[in-house]
């Protein structure tokens, strides 16, 4: 049954969730503009507005962590592994596209090797999606098949009602779990009436077929259009980092002569360097071939490979963007 | 001024003066601009200018760009602040006057960033450096578009960076670090600052060295502190304040505050702005027996 999440009980919740040790991790605004942050009371919590800057991956797969420490000896060295002992973490305020973007994070930290790091933190991730009662211009998640009433990657999907409080429907056994570990918080909901949800409309022009389709032949490597389109490209990386699905990682040892750690650091198929082999030889040179790169990792690879979506249609490359090269822009010409 | 601006890169384009007009056109919902690059005569007419135009377009002109300088001569759409970068990368060696054309915009002001814009350019969604800006004539142009601006900037520079300078100015030495240390403690080193910026044209950034790894690569607090403090230092005595590190950040970190107090710096110890003469060449790389020494204590 529905229950019925007030306004005025957040700090319950909040208090609930942190007494028992775990993370509560909410869209909160923090130099200008909204982003994911732990919280502590209710106040801190943004209620209003479309979506935080960031995704909240980074509290499943931190932007560096140290998996490793290492000592050097003259006999060798030795590397001792970290173990990872997550708290449970309550994500509050995710949006229905980006719940989605879980299983595609899983998918990679699951596919040949078993990333403990991030599978022993989503294990005990609980997603509270709130669905959209407003967009803006760079929404697309209606054009790659998804939509604010998609539930899927959600564990309690939360619908605004209008008063301003929230209607919870628990989607897995997980979110179940949380309502009645938490059911302090909650109380039976009644007809209560909720708000008109923004449907972005239908990028007509796309078609995610005829993308992958076309992707999947090997010629369109060579196709004018990729430089056409996205030679205006800065490699800033900016959208792989605020981008709910891009996982790319790098390993790095730092400290002194004789001892550090190694950890594992956000990286960017953007960046130049990314492919540099240690000939000198870069497969993708110019930073359109980059482009390229990522377009096929999201329309291409992750279908294929994993059968999930690489593009929830969240729109936060196509904000953060420093020379507004529009995703969708790329989507319908790759469509024709 | 558009259409003067589209004939001009036609003309440029058919007479086979430049092959590419980089420049300013709009988004597929006319609500935001984007950089293009005109290889064709008839594709001029996607070109515009408004106070959306926010992008410095010289960051195009660098090296980081070669399957741009492949398509051959550029002409360069350019507001007096854009030139300013032009005329650094001249004095450093990157680019040949000769070698790029510049379509100079007489300006009266762009947004901060694009999003503020609701149809009306307003004081309050204006940079701090169109408030005080002295190029909006355009200083070193081969084509002009627009008539002449009349705008002086107030005597004494004023805006949000010159007043957060003054307060930073007056906190004491922990005051500063604190305020600096939990700026930077957003940093995600995606360096956004550093792509967009036409200044930062190294192949190989200093980051990017890791043999050995002179500067952290990882997003905590000493990471974050060596890259912003160096890439400021690499600066120095170059940045024009043209603002697009800032804009480009996508965790709001006001990287405007340093560059500008960097200028500062520099105007003072030697008497130099950078952007604005194209034949002298900035205080970093030379030596001069009247420079000022008294940081040698």
């Amino acid at each position: 049954m529905d229950k019925l999440l007030r306004k005025v009980n957040f700090d319950k919740l909040i208090g609930s969730v942190v007494n028992r040790g775990g993370r509560f991790i909410a869209p909160s605004l923090d130099a200008r503009q909204v982003v994911f942050k732990a919280v502590k009371k209710a106040e801190e919590i943004s209620f209003d507005h479309i979506l935080a800057r960031n995704s909240y991956k980074e509290y499943l797969f931190p932007q560096t962590e140290v998996i490793a420490d290492f000592t050097v000896h003259k006999d060798g060295i030795d590397l001792q592994g970290r173990d990872v002992e997550p708290s449970t973490t309550v994500i509050f305020g995710a949006r229905p596209c980006e719940a989605e973007s879980l299983s595609a994070l899983r998918a990679v930290f699951t596919w040949d090797f078993i990333d403990e790091f991030y599978t022993q933190r989503e294990d005990k991730t609980v997603v509270l999606t709130v669905a959209c009662t407003k967009g803006d211009e760079a929404c697309f998640c209606t054009t790659v098949g998804l939509s604010p009433e998609s539930t899927s990657g959600s564990d309690v999907y939360l619908k605004e009602t209008e008063g301003g409080d929230y209607i919870a429907k628990a989607i897995t056994d997980r979110g179940r779990a949380f309502i009645e570990e938490h059911a302090a918080a909650f109380e039976d909901a009644k007809d209560t009436k909720t708000k008109k949800l923004f449907m972005p409309e239908k990028i007509a022009g796309i078609d995610l077929a005829r993308i992958a389709e076309r992707l999947s032949k090997k010629e369109h490597y060579d196709d004018p259009v990729w430089a056409r389109l996205t030679r205006k490209c800065i490699g800033c990386g900016a959208c792989t980092f605020v981008c709910p699905t891009c996982h790319c990682f790098d390993i790095t040892d730092e400290g002194m002569a004789f001892g550090g750690e190694r950890r594992k650091n956000w990286d960017s198929c953007q960046y130049d360097t990314f492919t540099l082999h240690a000939s000198g030889h870069n497969p993708r040179e110019f930073q359109y071939k980059r482009w390229r790169n990522r377009f096929m990792c999201k329309f291409n690879i992750y279908p294929d490979k994993f059968s999930s979506k690489g593009c929830v249609g969240c729109g936060r490359c196509i904000r953060v963007c420093p020379v507004r090269l529009d995703i969708t822009e790329v989507m319908e010409e790759m469509s024709k | 001024m558009e259409e003067i601006l589209r004939k001009k890169a036609r003309e440029l384009l058919e007479s086979g003066a430049v092959k590419v007009v980089i420049g300013w056109g709009w988004n597929r919902n006319r609500t935001r601009t984007t950089p293009v690059f005109i290889t064709s005569p008839e594709d001029a007419d996607k070109l515009v200018w408004n106070p959306l135009c926010v992008n410095n377009l010289s960051v195009y002109l660098t090296r980081k760009f070669k399957d741009i300088q492949a398509l051959g001569k550029p002409a360069i759409v350019a507001k007096g602040c854009d030139i300013k970068n032009i005329v650094v990368l001249i004095t450093e060696g990157q680019v040949k006057r000769e070698d790029v054309f510049i379509i100079g915009m007489t300006c009266d002001g762009v947004v901060y960033r694009q999003e503020l814009w609701k149809g009306e350019l307003r004081p309050e969604i204006m940079p701090t450096k169109c408030h005080n800006c002295d190029v909006r004539n355009p200083f070193v142009a081969d084509f002009v578009v627009g008539e002449k601006s009349a705008f002086t900037p107030p005597e004494a520079p004023t805006g949000m960076v010159f007043d957060k300078i003054k307060e930073i100015d007056n906190k004491d030495a922990s005051g500063k670090w604190a305020f600096w240390i939990n700026e930077f403690s957003r940093c995600i080193k995606c360096y956004a600052c550093r792509q967009v910026c036409s200044l930062c044209y190294c192949e190989r950034c200093i980051t990017e060295k890791n043999m050995p790894q002179w500067i952290e690569t990882s997003a905590h607090p000493r990471g974050n502190l060596s890259w912003n403090l160096t890439r400021a230092m690499h600066l120095v005595g170059r940045c024009t304040f043209c603002g697009e590190c800032e804009r480009a950040c996508p965790v709001n970190i006001p990287l405007n505050l340093i560059n500008q107090k960097m200028i500062q710096v520099v105007k003072d110890a030697f008497d130099f702005r950078s952007g604005y003469d194209e034949k002298t060449h900035p205080p970093m790389i030379v030596f001069n027996p009247e420079d000022k020494e008294n940081f040698i204590k």
